[in-house]
């Protein structure tokens, strides 16, 4: 269970996250929609510790996030995938995946590169094992992000923004790879724009505006017109994104 | 045979001062690295202090001439220790310290180009900062640092001319030993730089190939 509780967090002047409210139960696929600059990717960043709480708490399984001295199995038990992919440009779509397993998990080297061969099979890249992400095209390597994220086998899969910085063909080999993991079981925080795709797979949305939570609904109930649609400033936003 | 004709043994000396300056070289570089990187790894986990301590000791060595650096150290050290220091000591306690001053300089910067997205990576996926710098930040930083240290070593190469003045025996001591005997400027010394250029070539031909093994995961290959 991941529990978000009353989390404020400001840079300078600018409130980013308001009193944020949220959970997510194993199993669950909950997606936040709104707009560039709701909190969204800070609520992600808050979640796997790299950004301080003003206030509020956040646990992770019952770890802590704000206390260094559980942040470390807080974070084992989740598994975050970038919205610009962050692999390290050194290494092989291999190594990328197998470093934190070998280094953190201490797998056996040959294990965890067994474990990433089958992985990027997974996702179709079996023959792109020994690849630089320099080699690889957008969707092929946030295709690896998503196997990096996967090796450390996390209960929680925490996903920002994966697709926007792809067109519209490599967001397809993403999604379709997402649907899979939703399909299997796996739980997941999916921060995004694809609103249909969101609508698919989640369980739950959640939408984000100047920091506060202003629905978090079953899906169904979130798209009904007596649900989240009959707020102003959430319809307002589906149908301009709709438009566009 | 007269005085002022070279002879098969002043081959022999000029390879025996390239031989002390070749060593006095090394010695010095990797004297100079291992303290260099130790500075730059002591910045990268903001030890307080130290830190600090030895980014001014850095700034002091890199904004003053060599040869007053050297002076300092060959005469000023056993007056303020009250001991006797050699010249061959005394030119490996400087060029060690003013190359070690270079080295940290470009090794910062060459850390601060990881991107600080790269480094959140990592600390997300549960590296320790060893970890992150071992496996993520290094093996970059050192691709990204090559460039300047070939610069650097070259450089510095040339600088190990100037402890000559101290009386250590290197090749441009020898060359100006010959000089005076022979009474062929235009030869001995042309024969002296033609030594300096090849160790040079040397150098950077080596930096070279290892760059190139180094930057093996980039798709860019230059211009």
């Amino acid at each position: 269970m991941i529990h978000i509780e009353g989390v404020v967090k400001s840079f300078g002047a600018a409130t980013v996250l308001d009193g944020v409210n949220l959970r997510i139960a194993p199993g669950e696929v909950v997606s936040i929609l709104g707009a560039s600059g709701s909190g969204k990717s800070t609520l992600i960043r808050c979640i796997n510790g790299l950004e301080k709480l003003d206030r509020g708490t956040i646990t992770v399984d019952g770890f802590n996030v704000a206390d260094p001295a559980q942040l470390q199995q807080a974070r084992r038990c989740s598994g975050t995938v970038f919205q610009l992919f962050n692999l390290y440009p050194h290494m092989t779509a291999l190594q990328n995946i197998a470093l934190a397993p070998v280094e953190v998990l201490k797998v056996p080297r040959r294990e965890a590169e067994q474990q990433a061969r089958e992985l990027l099979a997974s996702v179709g890249l079996a023959d792109r094992a020994d690849a630089f992400p320099a080699q690889l095209s957008g969707g092929q390597r946030q295709r690896v992000g998503i196997c990096r994220a996967l090796a450390m086998k996390p209960r929680y899969l925490l996903l920002d923004e994966v697709t926007s910085a792809l067109d519209p063909e490599m967001t397809g080999e993403v999604l379709d790879i997402l649907a899979k993991l939703a399909a299997g079981g796996t739980t997941m925080l999916f921060v995004t724009h694809e609103i249909e795709f969101a609508r698919t797979i989640s369980n739950r949305v959640a939408f984000l505006d100047q920091g506060r939570l202003l629905a978090d609904l079953p899906t169904a109930e979130f798209f009904a017109a007596d649900g989240g649609m009959a707020h102003p400033r959430i319809t307002q936003f589906l149908t301009r994104l709709s438009k566009s | 045979m007269r005085y002022t004709d070279f002879t098969y043994n002043d081959i022999l000396l000029l390879l025996q001062g390239l031989g002390v300056s070749a060593a006095l070289f090394a010695v010095t570089t990797l004297i100079g690295l291992a303290i260099g990187l130790t500075w730059a790894v002591l910045r990268y986990y903001r030890v307080p202090l130290l830190a600090q301590f030895f980014a001014a000791v850095a700034e002091l060595l890199k904004n003053s001439p060599v040869l007053v650096q050297l002076f300092l150290v060959f005469f000023g050290l056993p007056v303020l220790l009250e001991t006797d220091i050699t010249p061959v000591q005394a030119a490996v306690v400087t060029l060690s310290g003013n190359t070690a001053a270079f080295i940290y300089i470009i090794a910062v910067s060459a850390i601060e180009s990881i991107g600080r997205e790269q480094l959140e990576t990592a600390r997300v996926f549960g590296l320790s900062r060893w970890q992150t710098l071992r496996r993520v930040v290094a093996p970059q930083a050192a691709a990204f640092g090559l460039g300047p240290l070939t610069g650097l070593l070259v450089n510095q190469l040339q600088v190990t001319s100037l402890i000559s003045v101290v009386g250590v025996l290197d090749l441009t001591r020898v060359g100006a030993i010959l000089n005076l005997r022979t009474l062929k400027p235009f030869i001995v010394w042309a024969v002296v730089g033609l030594l300096y250029y090849l160790m040079a070539k040397l150098i950077a031909k080596s930096c070279a190939r290892l760059e190139t093994r180094l930057r093996a995961h980039t798709a860019w290959k230059g211009l």
